[in-house]
């Protein structure tokens, strides 16, 4: 291995494996190291395995080892700041796709009077001023079976007032009249595919828009384990991350399906939360408690004998999830009710728009 | 470092477009040669509000005396200065009788502004069409503008009945007016006799004997000097040239992609034709051979509602349930600009003489060739014969605001009254400037020193219609 090593290296460079060249860094020869780490050879570029995979191995083992050096350092930097009573240095944030966002000019801003007045003209803005409640009638596709029966009970309990239909043969536009003339305000169908719900259409009523959505990683409750059984109250709501207008557009349609007034004695949140442009759906119940905590003290032999005297109460919130879990996923947003002939989208979604993992719509 | 993508829009030429939306507000859209290239808002006319929504709009697109008409979803058609954005005109009610009520039960459709003028005192003639299909003409006279109630001469007269009627088109000389709708076929009247001239004739049963029932969505006029040939694309995503002298089914007829199609605008060369559909594609085609010449491609995801082709440069502007307005080249079918604007638009016009009035024209002529080969060429053309007037026009220039200003200054006390006023008194300089124009030529050699500082006359009627603004607000908060 070493006749191998001196073969592929010349003596006088010494052959300095890649960790080295961190010290050199530092070193005043900065210039010089960087130019030798150019030249370095990968360990990719070995050709004996067993070498290979030392080189990797040690090389992989210097890393961490510099890793760990930092955060330690980091750490002690921290402490001193503490113990000087000086400003702690500024945590690193972790680059994320999320934060690392391409910059999007649609995003609403909260001091654009022209949003206001545009949330003031739209199709949802009567049952969210109040002036109309909410009626939902939900229906399914064609046939349903498998998980969509049960699925479908559940998205009952989770939205108030709403009532379903059984889709017998009728067409989707007919039962758009059919809701239009008994004042039901949005329509939902959940569509199966071989008997699993992968689909959910939104048809805002009389006039609204029609949203079709991806549905997967359907959870139902009796799966959840520690479910909780939901209470008959009106939810809360929260929705997260709907920035831009299209986002916007689409929280207001997902807000005018549940009543505006929750019944905060029931603490019952309903949460649709938007990630990179899947939107997570979850049910929980929660309820305030008052726990004893333990107050942390330095070491340990010293929090073993004065945790259970040293303890003040306080109030936590104690969460549990029930009532199904599925993620949703925009398709298209359509302009006016369910029309695939002359339909006009809003937004489609199409494959020549993904050009980056950065770029986001909702 | 995160991989993004940019779509590199080498930015426009000089150009001015305006649109409109579904809350009823204008907006003014300018792309100059100074920041290169990059079109932005510069002004916003009127207040949001839904029931007054833009249906339709046109340009009556004059190098003097410019008027825009937007007709309201509430059944008002009002003319608006384009320049800077003053009400001239409202019309309550465009259906045949004034006690039709056509406001909920009739919506408009279709607005089509002429642009020749009969006479001096007429402030413009519009042909409306409703969806009923109750189409009329009115013109407006100046007199009688201010109040908005009378109208002059108009003519009125029943496309169909029992259909809905989508879009209305007039021809290059305006003596032509072509009707289309869901349950209608393509129909061509003509405007003196108000008489339907042709009709169209739907498309044999196919092979499996299914008859489609008629449901055109767009249509234009094929050529400038010809009415006779006429495109026109259906909600089954057709698009059909119809040759009124030869036959009444079409000529050619091409289906393209799944999605109805939305709006289409013809090209000046005569045979080419842009569509867009409901799910944001573009595409030209030539109607000679019925070829796609290709795809206009650029992140488009809403319904394209309108397309317009800009007379002089090679480039289209559309606009559409996205809320973007974007502007493509007709050559390379590349996007040039795209802009924000917020709400669901529903037309987009081009102001063509918008360039022309650029104040530093001679300097941003050199930045030009950057933009565009062949825009060049053709906007050279116009410049040479225009480097002549150039001169004389900023003499011109000098004077109409010295004129302007006394008029501000008159029309200051007045603001609060009423705003016509201050209209007709522009008309009136406009009509001075006529005149001021051709003895202006006779005293060609004086210096020209002035004109780069003179901001040109439409820049300085907008900020003047913002000043007047700011002064009617202050008079209203006191």
């Amino acid at each position: 291995m070493a006749k191998e090593k001196k073969r592929k290296q010349p003596p006088a460079d010494a052959a300095p494996p890649p960790g080295d060249d961190g010290e050199g860094r530092s070193g005043r020869k900065g210039k010089k190291a960087r130019k030798e780490k150019a030249e370095a050879i990968l360990p990719s570029q070995i050709k004996n395995k067993d070498k290979r995979r030392e080189v990797h191995a040690k090389l992989k083992r210097e890393k961490k080892a510099q890793k760990r050096a930092l955060a330690r350092e980091r750490g002690q930097a921290a402490r001193r700041a503490e113990e000087l009573g000086e400003q702690p240095p500024e945590r690193q944030v972790p680059r994320t796709i999320e934060n690392t966002r391409e910059p999007d000019e649609t995003v609403c801003r909260p001091d654009d009077q022209e949003l206001f007045a545009g949330n003031d003209a739209d199709e949802f803005n009567a049952v969210l001023k109040q002036h109309i409640t909410p009626k939902i009638l939900i229906t399914t596709c064609r046939f349903n079976s498998g998980r969509g029966p049960a699925f479908i009970d559940e998205l009952m309990q989770v939205i108030p007032n709403s009532h379903y239909v059984k889709r017998g043969t009728y067409e989707l536009k007919k039962i758009v009249d059919y809701a239009k003339n008994r004042d039901f305000t949005s329509l939902i169908v959940v569509h199966t595919n071989r008997r699993e719900p992968d689909a959910l259409l939104i048809i805002g009523l009389p006039d609204g828009p029609t949203a079709h959505f991806k549905l997967s990683k359907l959870v139902l409750r009796k799966d959840i384990k520690n479910h909780g059984n939901p209470t008959s109250h009106k939810p809360e709501l929260v929705l997260n991350n709907f920035t831009t207008r299209l986002g916007h557009r689409v929280g207001r349609m997902i807000q005018s399906l549940f009543p505006q007034d929750p019944n905060f004695r029931g603490r019952r949140v309903v949460t649709f939360h938007n990630q990179r442009d899947y939107i997570f759906f979850r049910h929980h119940r929660y309820i305030f408690d008052t726990k004893e905590k333990k107050v942390a003290s330095k070491d340990k032999k010293a929090k073993t004998s004065e945790s259970k005297s040293e303890s003040e109460k306080q109030v936590i919130c104690r969460l549990q999830e029930c009532g199904p879990r599925f993620v949703l996923k925009l398709l298209t947003l359509q302009h006016g009710t369910f029309d695939t002939k002359s339909g006009e989208y809003e937004w489609v979604h199409k494959p020549d728009m993904d050009t980056s993992r950065r770029r986001f719509f909702l | 470092m995160p991989r993004t993508t940019v779509v590199e829009s080498p930015g426009c030429p000089p150009l001015r477009a305006l649109t409109t939306d579904i809350i009823g507000l204008v907006k003014v859209v300018e792309a100059h040669t100074k920041p290169a290239g990059a079109a932005k808002v510069v002004e916003t006319w009127g207040d949001p509000d839904a029931s007054r929504a833009i249906v339709a709009a046109s340009l009556a697109d004059r190098a003097a005396d410019p008027v825009l008409a937007v007709a309201r979803k509430n059944g008002v058609v009002e003319l608006l200065n384009p320049l800077n954005g003053d009400a001239l005109a409202a019309v309550k009610t465009v259906g045949p009788s004034p006690n039709d009520g056509g406001a909920e039960g009739d919506p408009l459709a279709a607005l089509h502004l002429f642009t020749r003028q009969a006479s001096d005192s007429i402030l413009g003639t519009f042909l409306a069409c409703t969806e009923q299909g109750k189409a009329s003409i009115r013109s407006i006279t100046k007199e009688n503008a201010a109040s908005g109630s009378d109208v002059g001469p108009s003519a009125t007269w029943d496309v169909c009945s029992g259909a809905n009627v989508q879009f209305c088109s007039v021809d290059h000389g305006e003596s032509y007016a072509m009707f289309g709708g869901k349950g209608i076929e393509v129909n061509l009247w003509d405007i003196t006799s108000c008489s339907k001239i042709w009709s169209a004739k739907s498309p044999r049963a196919n092979s499996l004997g299914i008859f489609t029932r008629p449901w055109f969505t767009a249509g234009t006029f094929l050529c400038k000097d010809d009415h006779r040939k006429i495109v026109a694309c259906t909600n089954d995503h057709q698009v059909r040239l119809y040759d009124t002298a030869l036959q009444r089914r079409p000529a050619i007829s091409v289906d393209f992609r799944e999605s109805p199609i939305k709006a289409v605008a013809a090209d000046p060369n005569g045979h080419d034709v842009y569509i867009g559909t409901g799910t944001g594609d573009l595409a030209s085609f030539d109607m000679r051979t019925g070829k796609l010449l290709g795809c206009y491609i650029g992140k488009c995801s809403g319904s394209i509602r309108s397309i317009v082709r800009h007379p002089e440069l090679p480039l289209i502007a559309s606009c559409g349930l996205d809320s973007y307005l974007r502007i493509w080249d007709t050559n390379t079918r590349q996007l040039l600009s795209a802009v924000f604007l917020k709400q669901h638009l529903t037309t987009v016009v081009l102001d063509s003489h918008f360039s022309l009035e650029e104040p530093e024209e001679i300097k941003s002529k050199q930045l030009e060739f950057s933009v565009e080969a062949e825009a060049e060429v053709r906007k050279e053309k116009k410049q040479k014969s225009k480097t002549t007037e150039d001169e004389t026009e900023a003499q011109v220039r000098k004077e109409k605001k010295k004129k302007k200003s006394e008029t501000i200054e008159e029309d200051e006390e007045q603001v609060g009254v009423v705003d016509h006023s201050n209209i007709n008194g522009e008309i009136y300089a406009r009509k001075e400037k006529k005149k001021k124009k051709s003895r202006a030529i006779e005293q060609d050699e004086e210096p020209d020193s002035d004109g780069e500082m003179c901001s040109p006359n439409r820049r300085k009627s907008g900020e003047r219609s913002k000043c007047l603004k700011k002064k009617s607000k202050k008079q209203l908060v006191a």
